[in-house]
């Protein structure tokens, strides 16, 4: 299997967070930088599954603050082709993103697509669903567990209450991973200047990003508190029927 | 017979001469191809540049093994006995050279005989002392080992006792002491019986034990008996020189050699890895990838059992016993280069796995094995010969690391190491926090001069429970007006317990950051409260070009005290305190002297616990431990050095020196309920009590 990791950086919580004054968005310049973890459990599965079955690992990033060290380090654990998509400026939303992601991808010969199931700027875990409508691909969410099955791949997906499914599933297929079958590994600090060193770091170009949909940042702002605590105090009995009284009244 | 001498080969036909001879010879040839193969063994490791001053080091070695002293030390009873059959050994050796070379030389060539007259009294009663002196020797050592102290059993902690089979290791004890014995009782008889056959002439009494024993034989014949005794002495004596390098009596030469190559700095400072393994991959792969120093450790080792007895870990019940560690990297390099040992041993435990290549790190050491070690140093100090253990363990560890074969932990502290400088994991710009809580501000020593610069360190930096202790010494400064600052966010974490864990790469990042930070301000010297930063930044910065000086703060603060500068209004006479010597202070840079200077300025009741200075007992935090799990260790050694020093009668302080041990022991008080005995203190709260 040709299995080809998204990675994205996104900013490291930490540090403070500022936001910028436009209101729209964070104050980049003084944010540091880190692999989406998700990312990092994405690219454990894919080495996973190709120690397992063979194949090659192709992990590839936008542009950004530190991607070459993120790039590095992912050849350094073990991706064949480590690759730079050049051209997207800023913090593109996850729209774009997706249409970058897309773009390379359509020159790029593969089996699978491990994205990281979320991501701090991503909750909601929208790149890989969106990766995969441009790819006019197939998607399966908060992936566990993924092994080659047939000439498809067998998937685990979780589900709330700790209820996993199992699909059985024909490739090319995008996949979003929750975490990997093991901790992602270390990687010492030696072999990735080795990688540096022995690794080329191929570039492509994002191509055409606009998006014609997708929602729009309004304001971003700390959370604002209402200062409407209530401490309660007593002894059990009489902070229990307070308590009833205040959800009695609230509901 | 009326000349004063006795005669070799007494009454013995030339056959009888010449059979001899060659057996002899025989014997004498397994003995030189034994050391041979050791030699080609040795040959085939790896470098250690370790030829320089040989002089010096031949000197220094003599000195050891002439005085025994490493044996002797905190062992008198075994020092003495190892004295006693050493002294013993070699003057009857020398002895048994003079025969050979009057008899089959010097009367030879110039019809001469030395042994003869006063000569021969002097050298007949200097031997029979030296006879005696042997086997009392060998008698005690042989009581030793039937009494069965803790160090000379053979149990591991890394297996189970199906796992494993030591029987001909105790095989090669029984051996070697009867072996010697043997020689010795019969060459008392042997001299009985031919001083009784020869009708007890006076100048004997010069061999006053032969004299003796030869009343006790006398009415035998003699004539016979001696015969038949020549020939079982001579060829237990033959069957011993073939067998010492093939046994633990190598110990014998080789261990003269490995104290002559060890070096005084060899854990403190450890070998950097060279670009060109830094391109291939770091560590010890194979064999081979030892150093010949360290192929020479494993030989060395007499299964004496100081160094596990005195491991931490093996003490806790972890996986690991230096001992172990040792003596199955013998049997690995024995196996791997076909050197022969009579009673050896096999590695096929049932835990070696089949592979077609096999990795010294993982395989032949268990990766759990390797990475139980707190880097303590006890085992390297408590070694009498010379055995650098700590260097194979993080050669080894360096291999794991390459293969990312570690705890989830310790791979989390690692990666915020390289993301942050610390292995909290929180922001760099965190790092000077505690200073907001100061009524003044410590200088910047990045943008002021200053005398000294204070290197802080992680645990006093970020740990919220050493921050305090941070906090005090910042005041103490403050208030006897030092001359100092810090680095603020420009710190780094000096790197010493990366190193440990065999993270070379990341080590020389955070080396090569902190030394660009120190170059960048300006400072006279360095002080810290940390001994591991205190290590690594005394003994090995220097490697990577830093120049300047350290001290630890309890040296800088004594120093202060003779300059008058640090003075006391009270005596703390109210407390009993014990001092725990914080491993890489006191074992591995020798400053035991400093805290106790201060405790002794206090004016506290100071007792010492019955472990303490260089034979300190680690706190089980070392060489990244700290970020590892210790909950499966029957007891933590934290909570064992607790109970240690509540042996002492009525002590209520145990004082530390360093913040790892601070926030060891303040746990472990609590861990083994022992808070309301006993309380854990920096020894700066004691100062600022004091002030």
């Amino acid at each position: 299997m040709n299995i080809i990791v998204p990675i994205k950086q996104v900013p490291d919580l930490v540090e403070e967070l500022e936001v910028d004054s436009s209101g729209k968005s964070l104050d980049r310049e003084w944010l540091k930088f880190k692999v989406n973890e998700f990312d990092d459990h994405a690219l454990e599965e894919a080495l996973l599954l190709k120690e397992d079955t063979g194949g090659t690992v192709t992990a590839i990033a936008l542009d950004g603050d530190d991607i070459d060290k993120a790039l590095f380090a992912a050849a350094a654990k073990g991706a064949d082709r480590v690759v730079k998509i050049t051209g997207v400026d800023g913090a593109p939303t996850n729209h774009q993103a997706a249409k970058a992601f897309a773009n390379a991808l359509s020159s790029l010969d593969y089996d699978l697509v491990f994205t990281g199931v979320q991501s701090v700027e991503d909750r909601d875990g929208q790149l890989g669903v969106l990766l995969a409508h441009y790819l006019n691909l197939p998607h399966i969410s908060v992936v566990t567990g993924v092994s080659v099955s047939g000439s498809g791949v067998n998937v685990q997906k979780e589900y709330g209450g700790g209820v996993i499914a199992e699909f059985e599933a024909a490739t090319p297929i995008v996949l979003g991973i929750q975490a990997a079958r093991e901790t992602p590994r270390y990687v010492p600090v030696a072999k990735v200047r080795r990688a540096m060193r022995s690794t080329e770091m191929e570039e492509m170009t994002a191509g055409d990003i606009s998006v014609g949909a997708g929602a729009e940042i309004q304001r971003m702002f700390k959370p604002e508190s209402s200062g409407s605590a209530e401490m309660l105090s007593g002894s059990a009995e009489e902070i229990a029927s307070t308590l009833a009284d205040i959800i009695k009244n609230k509901m | 017979m009326s000349e004063v001498t006795r005669e070799i080969f007494r009454n013995f036909p030339i056959w009888m001469q010449i059979a001899f001879y060659v057996v002899g010879l025989t014997t004498s040839a397994f003995f030189v191809f034994g050391f041979w193969l050791r030699y080609k063994k040795y040959s085939k490791g790896s470098p250690a540049g370790r030829f320089n001053n040989i002089s010096a080091r031949f000197f220094k070695a003599l000195g050891v093994m002439a005085s025994n002293k490493t044996i002797y030390k905190r062992d008198t009873y075994a020092g003495t006995a190892h004295w006693l059959i050493f002294w013993g050994f070699i003057v009857l050796f020398i002895g048994t050279v003079i025969v050979a070379v009057d008899h089959d030389f010097i009367e030879l060539v110039f019809d001469y005989r030395l042994l003869q007259g006063t000569f021969y009294k002097w050298f007949s009663l200097f031997m029979d002392v030296a006879g005696v002196l042997f086997i009392i020797g060998l008698l005690m050592m042989m009581f030793r080992r039937s009494s069965k102290p803790k160090q000379l059993d053979y149990a591991r902690p890394d297996r189970t006792p199906e796992e494993y089979d030591r029987s001909g290791y105790k095989k090669d004890d029984k051996t070697f002491l009867w072996l010697l014995l043997t020689i010795a009782v019969t060459g008392f008889l042997l001299e009985g019986l031919r001083i009784a056959a020869d009708g007890f002439p006076s100048f004997e009494v010069w061999s006053p034990v032969g004299y003796i024993v030869g009343h006790l034989v006398d009415g035998l014949p003699t004539n016979t008996l001696h015969m038949y005794t020549w020939w079982f002495h001579g060829i237990i004596v033959l069957i011993f020189i073939a067998y010492i390098p093939y046994s633990k009596a190598m110990h014998m030469l080789i261990d003269f050699t490995n104290l002559m190559f060890t070096e005084d700095n060899a854990v403190q400072r450890l070998p950097l890895v060279t670009e060109e393994k830094m391109k291939k991959g770091m560590g010890y792969i194979q064999l081979e990838d030892f150093t010949w120093k360290e192929l020479m450790d494993f030989d060395s080792c007499t299964k004496c059992g100081r160094c596990h007895v005195a491991c931490p870990a093996n003490a806790s019940g972890a996986p690991l016993s230096p001992r172990d560690l040792i003596l199955d990297l013998r049997t690995y390099s024995n196996q791997e280069f076909s050197t022969k040992e009579w009673f050896g041993q096999s590695l096929t435990n049932g835990s070696k796995k089949k592979k077609d290549k096999v990795v010294v790190a993982g395989d032949v050491i268990k990766t759990e094995t390797l990475w139980a070690c707190t880097t303590c140093m006890a085992c390297v100090e408590a070694c009498p010969v010379g055995i650098e253990h700590l260097t194979s363990i993080i050669q080894m560890r360096r291999t794991l690391v390459e293969e990312g074969d570690m705890e989830d932990s310790l791979q989390d502290a690692l990666a915020n190491l390289g993301d942050y400088g610390n292995s909290f994991g929180q922001s760099e710009r965190m790092r000077a926090k505690w200073t907001k809580s100061l009524d003044f501000k410590i200088k910047d020593a990045r943008k002021e001069e200053v005398e000294y610069l204070w290197f802080v360190g992680d645990f006093a930096s970020y740990d919220a429970g050493v921050q305090r202790m941070t906090v005090k010494v910042a005041e103490i400064f403050n208030m006897i007006g030092l001359d100092y600052g810090i680095l603020y966010e420009g710190e780094k974490n000096s790197g010493n317990d990366v190193r440990r864990i065999g993270e070379e790469g990341l080590f020389e990042m955070l080396v090569e950051d902190n030394i660009a930070t120190f170059d960048d301000a300006s400072f006279k010297e360095i002080v810290t409260t940390d001994p591991h930063s205190y290590n690594t930044i005394k003994n090995e910065y220097p490697d990577f070009g830093s120049t300047y000086t350290i001290h630890h703060y309890t040296a800088l603060l004594c120093q202060l005290i003779d300059q008058g500068k640090l003075t006391f209004s009270k005596k703390l006479s109210h407390y009993k305190v014990t001092y725990h010597d914080p491993c890489y202070l006191g074992r591995y840079n020798g400053e035991t002297s400093a805290p106790r200077k201060l405790l002794e300025k206090l004016g506290v009741q100071f007792v010492e616990m019955r472990r303490c200075k260089e034979n300190s007992f680690c706190c089980g935090a070392g060489g990244g431990r700290i970020w590892m799990d210790d909950s499966k260790l029957d007891k933590r050694p934290s909570e064992m050095r607790i109970e240690e020093a509540l042996e002492i009668e009525g002590v209520n302080l145990f004082i530390v020196a360093c913040p790892k041990d601070y926030t060891m022991y303040s746990d472990a008080v609590k861990t083994s309920g022992n808070e309301e005995r006993i309380a854990v203190k920096d020894i700066i709260e004691l100062i600022e009590e004091a002030l």
